[in-house]
């Protein structure tokens, strides 16, 4: 991926974030962007971490034996 | 109270304040977060965070208020030997402050609580490790929200970190320039095209400038966002900045003095021996309360003083130096010794809202007592400073002065004037001693062995 296709993916993405939450004005916040990339990539990253998770549980399954570990959580709700 | 002194720094944050009364720093912990206080006390998350030396230890203590209208408590933080910030960190610092800081937001989570600030300012390096200052940072974790202290932790920490360990070690001292961290569309514009490439960089990094860009004129109401961050994906963000974290490292590229004391400039072992035992003798003479070793190197002479118990701070512009110094403190887990990135030829100015937000070098000053060693060439001759200015910064930097003076027949003075005229005709040492006799009391000298060079004990005069 070179530099000209990210950053027009960049915008593509950010653009269509934007037209999902054009709803009504109000309070401009700088911390906007920030705050709007978080639930862009929630989904991923929680999905990668739940992955990572069970992976983890997995392998500790083969390696140690059945074992009872703390509950992770499983779901990742988009609304 | 008008007795009270309240923090220069201490202003952002409704929750309280630091305020300082006949010399002890307080912190006030303001009505409006007391939910959030006694939530953090009650919890368990305080007594975890102590049991792992991750948050600086308070007392809760009886003594008015600095503002009574708004007072909940006062608390009294455990004493700190010094301040230091971000841009006198080097890589590893600020890599552990970071994992830090990230490993106290997932202990948060434990206890239904988030950190709701991250600045890199919160951390200070005690007894050798790295610890978070600000007990009033923690808040209420509330399922569905993002995390507010995300944009913060990518400029404080994230951003230096990536540009230090992928473009140039240097570019910390962005931090400087910008004291909420590095912006983000900067950071972008500096890093190399390749770390698109890479999933944590392009999203923390570049997608996070590209959508602070696209938003930065455009008005969103938050209240209209349907779309909620869940448990497991606030676990997956802070995995995700974790793992990036980890992986960031710096590829230690050798720097002028790096390998200092392994090539053994200019000394033999007998004068290297010889000079280490001549400052033991001084420092076990004087027994400084604290010290402060200024071009400190890997901190080999700063060890004598800190291998005795003495607060010592190891002070040097190289920061592969500083770095080899720093990995040393961690791996011995030694406790009284903090290695610190410093040009003295222009140390950390005041900086912030009406410049007193972040104290300048010599504001955190005085020390008990100075190591300057192999220094002073390069203040007078590589950089042009006359010996009666170096006598007067040393007279308000410190009480007692170990000093080394190196002639100008020293092979590391001639390689200094090798390519320049010698505009330096009162660098001898008989004007050295002179011009430093009218600050300081000149105890003893002691020639090294083996070596054209001289060191000597000196006590400050006063009045």
């Amino acid at each position: 991926m070179n530099a000209l296709h990210t950053d027009s993916l960049a915008a593509l993405i950010a653009g269509t974030l934007f037209d999902l939450l054009r709803t009504k004005q109000a309070y401009l916040d700088p911390g906007s962007g920030s705050y709007l990339l978080q639930l862009l990539i929630a989904g991923l990253l929680g999905g990668m971490f739940a992955i990572r998770a069970s992976w983890g549980k997995i392998k500790n399954f083969f390696r140690r034996g059945p074992k009872n570990e703390e509950e992770l959580p499983s779901d990742d709700e988009q609304s | 109270m008008t007795n009270s002194l309240r923090h220069a720094a201490s202003f952002r944050d409704p929750s309280g304040f630091l305020f300082q009364r006949k010399g002890t720093l307080y912190r006030q912990v303001n009505e409006v977060y007391r939910p959030e206080y006694e939530r953090l006390t009650e919890s368990g998350l305080y007594k975890s965070l102590l049991d792992d030396r991750l948050l600086l230890e308070h007392e809760e203590v009886d003594v008015p208020p600095a503002e009574e209208t708004k007072a909940y408590k006062i608390i009294r933080p455990e004493r700190l030997q010094f301040i230091s910030y971000p841009y006198e960190w080097c890589f590893g610092q600020l890599k552990d402050a970071a994992l830090t800081t990230l490993e106290i937001q997932k202990r948060s989570l434990q206890f239904d609580m988030s950190l709701k600030d991250c600045s890199a300012y919160n951390i200070q390096f005690h007894n050798g490790r790295p610890v978070f200052i600000d007990t009033l940072s923690f808040e209420r974790y509330r399922e569905g929200e993002p995390w507010t202290a995300y944009r913060q932790f990518c400029q404080h920490f994230l951003a230096p970190l990536a540009l230090m360990a992928l473009r140039d070690i240097r570019l910390n001292q962005l931090l400087r320039v910008y004291i909420d961290g590095i912006p983000l569309d900067l950071a972008s514009n500096l890093l190399p095209g390749r770390t698109k490439l890479n999933f944590g960089l392009l999203s923390h990094i570049h997608l996070h400038a590209a959508s602070q860009k696209h938003y930065a004129d455009k008005t969103v109401d938050k209240k209209t966002v349907t779309r909620r961050m869940s448990r497991v994906s606030f676990l997956g963000l802070i995995d995700s900045l974790e793992r990036l974290v980890q992986k960031l490292e710096w590829g230690m590229i050798k720097t002028e003095w790096g390998d200092y004391y392994d090539s053994s400039l200019n000394y033999t072992a007998t004068a290297l021996e010889d000079k280490r035992r001549i400052v033991q003798g001084f420092i076990e003479r004087i027994h400084p309360e604290n010290l402060w070793d200024l071009g400190a190197n890997v901190g080999f002479f700063s060890r004598l003083a800190s291998d005795n118990q003495i607060p010592t701070l190891a002070f040097d512009i190289d920061p592969l130096a500083v770095e080899l110094n720093y990995r040393s403190v961690k791996s011995n887990g030694e406790r009284y010794l903090l290695p610190l990135l410093l040009d003295l030829t222009n140390p950390s100015p005041d900086l912030g809202w009406n410049n007193e937000e972040r104290d300048a070098f010599i504001k955190r000053g005085p020390t008990d007592a100075i190591l300057a060693l192999a220094l002073i060439h390069h203040m007078a001759i590589a950089n042009n400073v006359p010996l009666p200015m170096l006598a007067e910064f040393f007279h308000q930097m410190g009480s007692w002065l170990i000093l080394e003076f190196v002639p100008k027949s020293d092979s590391q003075v001639q390689r200094l004037l090798a390519t320049r005229e010698d505009i330096f005709p009162q660098y001898t040492q008989e004007s050295l001693e002179q011009i430093f006799a009218e600050y300081f009391t000149i105890v003893e000298s002691v020639k090294i062995e083996e070596s054209e060079r001289t060191m000597y004990l000196m006590q400050r005069k006063t009045g």
